[in-house]
C-alpha cells in the first residue's frame, strides 16, 4: 500500500514536471519580432500569381520590398497601385518586390491582384505563420531585405502611401551593397 | 409534330433548371459551419467574429455551399488555404485523436482518485470514530456496573 501511494506521489510529481518544461518551452520559444540588420526569416510559400512556389532565399544578391498584404484589408487597396509603380520603378535597379498574401482566400487574392494590376509576384501565407515569425501585428507592413538577406532600414507598419518618404528610405538602405 | 416536340424541349428545360440548380446531397449551411471554422486573424469562430477577413471566408464558405460543395469538402479547402490552424477543433483522427481522449482520460483518472481517496477517508474516520452517543465502551459499561453494584 505504501509503495502503491509513493509510486502515486512520484507519477502526480512527473506530470507536474512535465508541465511546468512545457510552459517554461512554450514562453522561451515565442516567436519574437526580428531585428533590424538581423536575418530575414526565410519562407518557401505557394504563389497566388502563378504556379510553384517562391523561396526568399533564392532572391539572395537582390534587395528586396516584402509587403504583407490581404484581399480584405482595406489600405491594402489603397497602396497597391502606388506598389506597382514604385516596382516599375526600381526593377531596372535590380529590386524585386514580393507580396505576402496574408491569412485569405486564394481566390479574393488573385481578383485582388487582377483588379489593381499588380505584377510583381506574390505569395500565399494563408496560415500566417511567416507573417507570425516576421512580427507583423497588422496589414500592410512592408519589410525591406539587402542582397545579403538582413533586414534593413525601418519597416513601414500601414499603408506606404502615407509614409512614402520613409518607403524611399527603406528602399535606398536595401539597394546599399 | 413539330410543335409537340417543341413543347416537349420547352417542358424539359423548365424540369431540368430546378434539377441543376438543386444539390445532389442535403446543403450544408453557413450556420452549421461558421461554428467550426476559425477567424485567422481575430482567433474566435466566425460566428463570433465581423472582421473582414472572418467575412471574406463566409463569403468564401457561401459561395462553395451554393455550388453544392459538402460540409467537408469546404473544411478541406479552408484547411488546404489557411492551414489546420483554421478548424475550431481537431480532426478525430490519426495523432489528433488525442487532443480528444487525454482530457476524457483525464477526467476519469481524476474522478477515480477522487472517488477513492474518499473511500479511503471515510473508512479511516470509521475506524477512529468515537462511539456515538448514549453509547458506552466496554471500561464505562464495567465502571457503570460497579457503580450499580454499590449502590444495591
Amino acid at each position: 500500500m505504501r509503495a502503491l501511494k509513493l509510486s502515486g506521489q512520484v507519477v502526480a510529481l512527473a506530470v507536474v514536471a512535465g508541465l511546468l518544461g512545457l510552459l517554461v518551452w512554450r514562453l522561451t520559444h515565442r516567436p519574437s519580432a526580428p531585428k533590424i540588420g538581423g536575418p530575414a526569416p526565410s519562407f518557401s510559400l505557394r504563389r497566388v500569381d502563378a504556379a510553384g512556389k517562391l523561396d526568399l532565399a533564392s532572391l539572395r544578391g537582390k534587395p528586396v520590398v516584402l509587403n504583407f498584404w490581404a484581399s480584405w484589408c482595406v489600405p491594402c487597396k489603397g497602396e497597391a497601385t502606388m506598389l506597382e509603380q514604385a516596382w516599375q520603378q526600381y526593377r531596372k535597379r535590380g529590386v524585386v518586390f514580393v507580396g505576402v498574401d496574408y491569412n485569405d482566400v486564394t481566390s479574393d487574392a488573385r481578383t485582388f491582384l487582377a483588379h489593381h494590376g499588380v505584377t510583381y509576384p506574390s505569395v500565399q501565407d494563408g496560415s500566417g505563420n511567416v507573417a507570425d515569425r516576421y512580427g507583423v501585428s497588422a496589414v500592410p507592413e512592408t519589410y525591406f531585405i539587402d542582397r545579403r538577406g538582413r533586414l534593413v532600414g525601418s519597416h513601414i507598419v500601414g499603408t506606404v502611401v502615407h509614409q512614402a518618404a520613409a518607403f524611399r528610405t527603406g528602399v535606398e538602405a536595401a539597394l546599399q551593397p | 409534330m413539330i410543335a409537340r416536340l417543341a413543347a416537349v424541349v420547352v417542358a424539359a428545360g423548365v424540369l431540368a433548371g430546378p434539377a441543376a440548380a438543386a444539390c445532389v446531397q442535403p446543403r450544408t449551411s453557413l450556420a452549421y459551419l461558421e461554428g467550426q471554422i476559425m477567424c485567422p486573424t481575430c482567433h474566435t469562430t466566425l460566428d463570433q467574429s465581423s472582421s473582414p477577413a472572418a467575412l471574406r471566408i463566409e463569403a468564401q464558405i457561401q459561395k462553395r455551399i451554393a455550388q453544392c460543395w459538402t460540409a467537408d469538402q469546404i473544411r478541406s479547402e479552408l484547411v488546404a488555404n489557411f492551414g489546420a490552424g483554421i478548424l475550431a477543433a481537431p480532426p478525430r483522427k490519426g495523432f489528433d485523436l488525442l487532443a480528444w481522449w487525454l482530457p476524457l482520460g483525464g477526467i476519469i483518472l481524476g474522478a477515480a482518485v477522487l472517488a477513492a481517496g474518499v473511500w479511503r477517508w471515510s473508512r479511516r474516520s470509521d475506524e477512529g470514530a468515537p462511539p456515538a452517543a448514549g453509547e458506552l465502551d466496554a471500561a464505562d459499561e464495567q465502571r457503570l456496573d460497579e457503580l450499580l453494584a454499590h449502590l444495591d
